[in-house]
């Protein structure tokens, strides 16, 4: 897999985004721009897998996190909106000698990182021994064979009919429990949320005792 | 004595040239070592905002974030596959699918666990949640 001409430029432009909005992440002090910049970084990453030729990830990666979890993330830090931390009132990381730990354990982790890294690819170059030109040989020969879309500018591939076909052929045992987890995830998500008086109402109890317990919750709870 | 110097130079800069030109055309074509660095960043930076935020709302961003360092790693090994022709390619997209399932979920679970917490104990930072401790 070797990029060349204008996706050299896209991929050096998309990582260096989605490090930079990574690293404000962190350490952005207000958590509604931190849930921004974590959008900005999903969306980075999601130019990075069109770059790496799996448009059906990076559309899943846009739909699901972008759309639907960083919704959630910022309905929730809507509700448990904390000021003290937005003015400055409040540390936002931990204690120092925690934080100079949790930095040396990373640089720790980077190090090792980057150094199996490297030792494993000139590994796996070895192995498979490819060459540049070979690899973009090969891919331009594949992209000939392709289809042409309806707008004639672009060549459709076939990768979102492979992935859709594996999703339902040898990986359809992961598929229903990946269901059957988002059903508990549903059912588990509203069984926290929920406060004390709406759990009494599900618990079909006496309105007169709802109208006795329904402000204690202390007592609820002991009762239950 | 004083012609070794211009010769050590000579080397020195061969050398050094050699290197920097090796990793100039290196950047310019970026092959899979490039994404698993980038993808071993983001999971850094992910690891570092777990370990030092005290807000258990960005704890949780940066939760995502290392999922998505995981999810880069399959997509770029699946692009590797698929070019110089090993094992099933398309594994690595399927598995990212699930990935992102799961990540959904425990979002969900995650930010329920928030708003119980809040409304119990009025906070969200993780230092002051030491109901367990000891």
């Amino acid at each position: 897999m070797i990029l060349s001409g204008w996706e050299t430029v896209f991929f050096w432009i998309f990582s260096l985004a989605a490090i930079l909005a990574g690293l404000l992440t962190v350490m952005a002090r207000n958590a509604v721009h931190s849930a921004l910049f974590l959008i900005s970084s999903l969306v980075s990453v999601a130019a990075l897998f069109i770059l790496l030729g799996a448009e059906f990830i990076a559309g899943v990666q846009i739909l699901v996190y972008v759309g639907g979890v960083m919704v959630l993330f910022l309905f929730v830090i809507m509700l448990v909106n904390v000021g003290a931390e937005e003015e400055g009132r409040a540390a936002i990381f931990n204690r120092t000698p925690q934080v100079a730990a949790a930095l040396i354990f990373s640089l720790l982790l980077i190090i090792g990182l980057l150094y199996a890294i490297n030792s494993g690819y000139q590994g796996l170059q070895k192995r498979d021994s490819i060459s540049a030109e070979k690899a973009a040989a090969a891919s331009t020969a594949r992209e000939q064979t392709l289809t042409t879309g309806a707008t004639g500018v672009s060549r459709l591939t076939r990768e979102t009919e492979r992935v859709g076909a594996s999703l339902y052929t040898y990986a359809s045992l992961p598929f229903e429990i990946a269901s059957l987890l988002l059903l508990v995830a549903i059912i588990g998500s509203v069984m926290l949320a929920r406060t004390v008086k709406q759990e009494i109402a599900a618990d079909d109890v006496d309105s007169e005792i709802l109208k006795q317990t329904g402000s204690d919750e202390g007592e609820v709870s002991a009762n239950r | 004595m004083s012609h070794f110097v211009p010769v050590l130079l000579l080397i020195l800069q061969e050398t050094s040239g050699d290197r920097f030109s090796a990793a100039w055309e290196s950047t310019k074509h970026p092959d899979l070592s490039k994404f698993l660095v980038i993808a071993a960043i983001l999971f850094i930076i992910g690891v570092a905002g777990v370990l030092t935020r005290r807000n258990i709302i960005v704890i949780f961003m940066s939760i995502e974030l290392i999922l998505n360092a995981a999810n880069l790693n399959f997509i770029a090994f699946s692009r590797y596959l698929q070019d110089t022709g090993g094992a099933n390619p398309i594994a690595g997209q399927v598995f990212t699918v699930f990935i992102i399932v799961v990540a959904a979920a425990e979002a969900a679970i995650g930010l329920g666990i928030v708003i119980a917490l809040y409304r119990n104990r009025e906070t969200i930072w993780v230092d002051e949640i030491d109901l367990m401790k000891w």
